[in-house]
């Protein structure tokens, strides 16, 4: 499990984290959304470990993470940022190698990584003529190579805005690849995207931010309400649902405009 | 890159550095070091190029491979594909160091280690006022800028001193390996290989280092002690150089971005690829710098800064273009 409780970060006057709980179980993909400036990678930062919170408590695998050096941390969950970095003069797969300098594993083991991120076909392609959304499958393989190679038996898998760069179907696509591979590796994947019906289609749990508090949190069905929404993000939605009810999803409707 | 390519090429560059050591005069005539092994050689000259070209040539290709490695793992650790021990402060703060350090008759052995205090000082001085991890170009500014008030603060040290008492300002600002001798180019032939394989040691660091602090933290490593480490083995290689052979500026910004067109940016193969083209920028630098004006000796340092200042320039243009086009 990753449980934070009561997270709070402060930066001067203001909480960039208000008094934030949440946990998540591996093999379940949580994702996080709100609007703009809610704090969703300012939480994500947190529950990485890479900034430590002014208050409450973090634990992944039971452990607390103030206590673990930044070596323990990398066998418990990585990280894809939102623009994670790089440099020319690296191929793809020395990039996804580099996920497994710290653990040893297996010689070969970055290969099924690639493969199972469906860009083994890049590896030898030198990173800069590769596209935005090529580039974030390599480095979602090489966080998936880090987890893959630590002996943990609970790991979780950070993502920063991982559609961020990808049309709605390859996103789609993206997120569905995300949560299988969730469910067979038993990995806790949390992921912050901006597309609410994404969300609603994907998630095994949603957890909606609103200025740094979590403001609802549950499975989707729970969290996705047309009122709770509209009020959130400030406009009007047509909620949609198909004849059988299996599919839903929100459309913003455009206010009239009004003449003056 | 497979290994087999990378083996091939870096002979290549061994037998170019080794053809330039055995073959280049300064005066031109065709008595090379090569028939030091043919054994008809008259033991006046014989002597020559045992005592003075030899250990001069050691110490040219240690220093420029010292520099190049140096500079190699600084462009890894701030992420800065500008930055170099000269242009970040640390060879400024280690000449005035090891100056001040000959000037107060401190041993032999005590000057690279004063020297070593006075360029992390200079470094201090530079990530104070620049914030690394903000802006990049900011470290640059600022080491050009410690670096000229230490340069000052030696020329002023030299200037009051009676004729004599010191090296010239010149061999201080601009560098010389015309000094060598087999004491120093021993030290050197044991320290460099050491040092080198200390830096080389760090590869995995330095690669992650190159994505940026925060992914190399979330890969697990600890970005502030690592980062302490590398810049600690930087400073001591380039205390090391300034202390002997003064401010060779540029190799260590030079040595490092060719070998990158040559073998990529994989610090495994980069960190040997460097050194090895450093030594020989070194020793080629050394040798038209000995032989342009002859009998004349030009101060190795004009030659280094007469193809890297230009090459500097080439580098702000191009990282500006790319910065245009992102």
């Amino acid at each position: 499990m990753l449980e934070a409780r009561r997270l709070t970060l402060r930066r001067g006057e203001r909480a960039l984290i208000d008094d934030l709980s949440l946990t998540a179980a591996c093999g379940e993909l949580t994702l996080i959304v709100g609007p703009n400036g809610a704090g969703k990678s300012t939480l994500l930062s947190l529950l990485s470990g890479l900034t430590p919170p002014t208050s409450g408590d973090l634990r992944l695998a039971g452990r607390d993470v103030r206590t673990l050096g930044a070596r323990d941390l990398a066998r418990l969950r990585a990280v894809v940022e939102q623009e994670p970095g790089w440099q020319p003069g690296f191929n793809a797969a020395e990039l996804v190698m580099m996920g497994g300098y710290l653990q040893g594993g297996s010689r070969n083991g970055w290969r099924e990584a690639m493969r199972l991120m469906q860009c083994d076909a890049l590896a030898k392609r030198q990173l800069e003529t590769l596209s935005g959304g090529e580039r974030q499958r390599v480095h979602l393989a090489r966080a998936l190579w880090q987890l893959m190679s630590s002996g943990e038996s609970q790991r979780f898998w950070l993502l920063d805005e991982p559609t961020a760069a990808l049309d709605f179907g390859l996103a789609d696509a993206l997120l569905a690849e995300v949560r299988a591979l969730a469910q067979t590796l038993r990995l806790g994947v949390v992921a912050v995207v901006h597309d609410l019906n994404l969300a609603w289609r994907h998630a095994d749990q949603i957890l909606l931010m609103e200025s740094g508090r979590g403001a609802a949190f549950g499975p989707p069905g729970e969290i996705m309400q047309k009122d709770r929404l509209e009020a959130l993000y400030g406009v009007r939605l047509a909620e949609l649902i198909s004849h059988d009810e299996q599919l839903r999803a929100f459309v913003p409707l455009a206010e009239p405009r009004t003449r003056d | 890159m497979r290994l087999l390519p990378f083996v091939v090429l870096m002979s290549a560059v061994i037998a170019l550095t080794a053809g330039t050591a055995l073959t280049l005069t300064p005066d031109g005539r065709p008595e090379p070091l090569l028939a030091l092994f043919s054994g008809n050689l008259p033991p006046i000259e014989r002597e020559l190029l045992w005592q003075l070209r030899l250990p001069r040539q050691l110490l040219a290709f240690t220093a420029g491979a010292l520099l190049a490695a140096a500079g190699g793992a600084i462009q890894a650790r701030f992420k800065n594909p500008l930055a170099e021990p000269g242009l970040i402060g640390i060879s400024g703060g280690a000449a005035l160091s090891a100056a001040l350090a000959l000037q107060c008759g401190l041993p032999t052995p005590w000057v690279p280690l004063a020297a070593f205090g006075g360029g992390l000082a200079a470094l201090g001085l530079t990530s104070l006022m620049s914030r690394p991890g903000t802006d990049g170009d900011r470290l640059i500014l600022a080491g050009i800028a410690v670096n000229a008030i230490f340069g000052s603060l030696l020329t002023i040290l030299i200037a009051t001193l009676p004729d004599g008492s010191l090296r010239t300002i010149t061999f201080w600002l601009m560098g010389s390996f015309a000094n060598a001798d087999w004491p120093q180019a021993e030290r050197f032939v044991i320290a460099a290989p050491i040092l080198l394989w200390l830096l080389f040691r760090e590869w995995r660091l330095l690669n992650a280092l190159q994505l940026g602090a925060a992914t190399a933290f979330h890969l697990g490593f600890d970005v502030r002690r690592g980062g302490a480490r590398v810049v600690l083995l930087a400073a001591l290689a380039t205390a090391l150089v300034v202390s002997h052979c003064g401010m060779v500026g540029f190799v260590g910004l030079m040595a490092p971005h060719l070998a990158r067109q040559l073998v990529g940016s994989h610090a495994r193969r980069l960190q040997i690829a460097a050194p090895l083209l450093g030594g020989w920028l070194a020793l080629l630098a050394d040798w038209l710098a000995h032989s342009l004006i002859y009998p004349a000796e030009l101060p190795v340092g004009v030659i280094t800064s007469l193809a890297g200042a230009p090459f500097f320039l080439w580098l702000l243009w191009q990282s500006n273009r790319r910065r245009r086009h992102a």
